[in-house]
């Protein structure tokens, strides 16, 4: 749709206004990056006093929308066609161009998933807008309303805070897993705009051919985790932080190289290369606390760290240490877990009961 | 006539020889060695595959400064048929738009294209934006996150792979890929096909070549501008220490503070 066209020419920012996100979808429902999009939407346009507007694609939009209001949108903006059930590059990034062109937002936010940077490269050459990838930090200055997107750069080790000052929209994409879902509003308010759209058969050329679901870890989703790291010498750590895990319903997490030794499966890994997790609780075991593993897990709530070298950097990012070796901690602590619940399980019920 | 498949592949600083300069915050480029992006690679291979399958004609493309004719040579000692540098200090400082833009006149001069296959990032800008970039200027459709790409009358089949799944997508050339890192295994580089390649040399494409004007490529063409870097430093956390003899006070106080409950909802 572009053609080789020049970026300078720029653009009037004062006819430019409102945060726009897209919310990515599957099987007509939205998923959870979608949520974070709205989450961090909301919070921009409200230090400016704009709207937040959700565009949704798909091909029966009714529940997402009503469901992207309930989490503070201002405006849905909706395509539906049953061809629009499924990503595909083409008739997303043609539509999405078009309401972009034709409401002319300030800052257009995309989640920074695989289909989110598929689409987003294009719309900012489609609308000859700046566009700043994979942003863990996302703010905007009150008085310009430029965007203040930063993104980990140099493996983590540094953030960048990337601007775009002449080229409107502003955008940017977001890591998943970094930015909370926000809560739900009691009374939600919203417009709900929703358009049939017939799509261009010239815009249906991909075919899908199939689609093999994987059951993937959700790590993002999980409220407890118990993470090992190569401090576990040998596979069958895992199965010890396993059965702890199962005691205090945990998900299991790994970091990179456990997975590169095949000591567990890469879905399993947090990290930069890895997901980015934000539980409740953490437990490090015999993880050293390398910045790549840091950026993935920092967010969690509470952090318990276990490593046999009174140095270890993990410490420095931990609420709980134990200096000690993982084999004779980790069991200790599932007894310990067993004991205190058997202690209080008639206690919890009792405190449901009359509840 | 036969298949033309365009590669592009960029130049990266060594990933685990980065150095920062302290002062700047800038890349210390004089300490670090430049390789081929990884991704790229397999980019390459994927080309190469392809080739050797139906024998196709494969371009490698670059835009970056001059001293990336290692790349462009090992490109071709690999089994590339022609290698373009796209060179100039006007193209200097590129944000992924006029990086994209550039590539895309490059393809565009070139003139005709099936397949043109890209790394799914690179390993220091790490956007993955440029491949999706020069798909839209030139108008074609695109496959990203690819793996297992085939080619098959005048269609390219590959498969995505997604944070949930595995997408299997085929789509009419002309088509932009983007393949996975460590999606194939790269052939090697021959002595013989290395003599041959210095031998017979790259292309050098300047911006008159091209055929843009210099305010649309570079830092003039970029839309985005990094304003500081500052050094991620976490806040520390408290730290407080326990061990075997009173692990069971730590679990009182995990289910207290509800940083553990009875039963996960
Ligand atoms: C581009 C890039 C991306 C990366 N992405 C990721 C990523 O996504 N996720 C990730 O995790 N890493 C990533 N890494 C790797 C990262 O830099 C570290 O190498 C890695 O996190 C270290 O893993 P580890 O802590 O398991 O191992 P190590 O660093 O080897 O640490 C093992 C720790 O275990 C302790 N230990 C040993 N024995 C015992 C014992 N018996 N009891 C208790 N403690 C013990 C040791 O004191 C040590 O602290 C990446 C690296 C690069 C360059
Ligand atoms: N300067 C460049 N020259 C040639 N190809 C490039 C260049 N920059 C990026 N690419 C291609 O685009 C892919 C994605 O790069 P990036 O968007 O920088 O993450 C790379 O893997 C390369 O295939």
């Amino acid at each position: 749709m572009a053609g080789i066209i020049n970026a300078t020419p720029v653009a009037d920012p004062q006819q430019y206004k409102n945060v726009f996100v897209f919310l990515e979808t599957r099987e007509d429902k939205l998923l959870r990056p979608a949520l974070e999009m709205i989450g961090v939407g909301k919070t921009i346009a409200n230090k400016v006093n704009e709207k937040l507007y959700c565009i949704i694609l798909g091909s029966d939009l009714k529940d997402m929308a009503d469901e992207a209001v309930s989490y503070g949108c201002d405006v849905v903006l909706g395509a539906e066609s049953p061809d629009l059930k499924t990503f595909r590059t083409m008739p997303y990034s043609h539509i999405v161009s078009n309401f972009v062109k034709s409401e002319k937002p300030n800052i257009f936010l995309i989640p920074a998933t695989r289909n989110g940077r598929d689409l987003a490269s294009r719309i900012a050459v489609s609308c000859q807008a700046g566009v700043t990838a994979d942003c863990t930090e996302i703010d905007i200055e009150t008085d310009t309303r430029i965007l203040l997107a930063n993104r980990p750069t140099y493996g983590e080790s540094m953030l960048a805070e990337i601007l775009c000052k002449r080229h409107r929209p502003q955008m940017a994409t977001a890591r998943p897993g970094i930015f909370p879902i926000p809560e739900k509003l009691k009374s939600p308010k919203g417009e709900i705009r929703i358009n049939k759209v017939k799509i261009d058969k010239s815009l249906l050329k991909k075919e899908i051919l199939e689609f093999r679901k994987k059951e993937a870890i959700d790590l993002t989703a999980a409220k407890v985790i118990v993470a090992g790291g190569m401090g576990l010498g040998k596979p069958e750590g895992f199965k010890m932080l396993g059965d702890l895990s199962n005691e205090i319903g945990g998900v299991i997490g790994a970091t990179r190289p456990t997975a590169d030794m095949g000591w567990i499966t890469r879905d399993h890994q947090v990290g930069q290369t890895g997901q980015t997790v934000r539980p409740r609780f953490y437990l490090a075991a015999g993880i050293s606390g390398k910045i790549q593993h840091i950026m993935g897990m920092k967010n969690s709530e509470t952090i318990l760290s276990i490593n046999n070298d009174p140095q270890a950097e993990i410490f420095k990012y931990s609420d709980y240490v134990i200096v000690d070796d993982v084999y004779k901690v980790v069991p200790a602590l599932l007894e310990e877990i067993r004991k205190y619940k058997k202690e209080h399980v008639g206690i919890a019920v009792e405190n449901r009961e009359s509840s | 006539m036969a298949v033309e498949i365009i590669v592009m592949v960029k130049q990266v600083p060594d990933s685990q020889e980065v150095v920062i300069d302290p002062v700047t915050m800038n890349l210390n480029r004089s300490m670090t060695r430049n390789v081929t992006n990884r991704a790229d690679e397999n980019a390459l291979e994927a080309a190469l595959s392809i080739k050797d399958k139906i024998g196709a004609n494969v371009t490698v493309i670059s835009m970056g400064p001059p001293q990336a004719e290692t790349t462009m040579i090992e490109c071709l000692a690999r089994g590339a048929d022609r290698a373009i540098l796209v060179s100039d200090r006007f193209f200097g400082g590129a944000d992924t738009y006029p990086t994209g833009l550039t590539l895309a006149a490059t393809i565009s001069k070139i003139g005709k294209y099936d397949i043109i296959i890209a790394g799914e990032e690179s390993s220091d800008s790490s956007t993955g934006h440029v491949g999706p970039g020069v798909a839209e200027f030139l108008d074609i459709d695109q496959i990203t996150y690819a793996s297992n790409v085939d080619y098959e009358d005048g269609y390219v089949i590959g498969e995505r792979e997604l944070e949930d799944g595995t997408e299997v997508v085929k789509v009419p050339t002309p088509v932009l890929v983007t393949v996975l890192l460590n999606s194939n295994d790269p052939r090697r580089q021959t002595l013989r096909r290395k003599i041959d390649a210095i031998r017979k040399g790259f292309e050098v494409w300047n911006i008159e070549k091209v055929g843009l004007p210099p305010e649309w490529v570079g830092v003039r063409g970029s839309p985005t501008i990094v304003r500081r870097m500052r050094s991620i430093k976490e806040k520390e956390r408290a730290g407080k220490k326990y061990d075997l003899t009173n692990l069971g006070e730590l679990v009182k106080e995990l289910y207290e503070k509800k940083v553990l409950k009875m039963e996960e909802e």
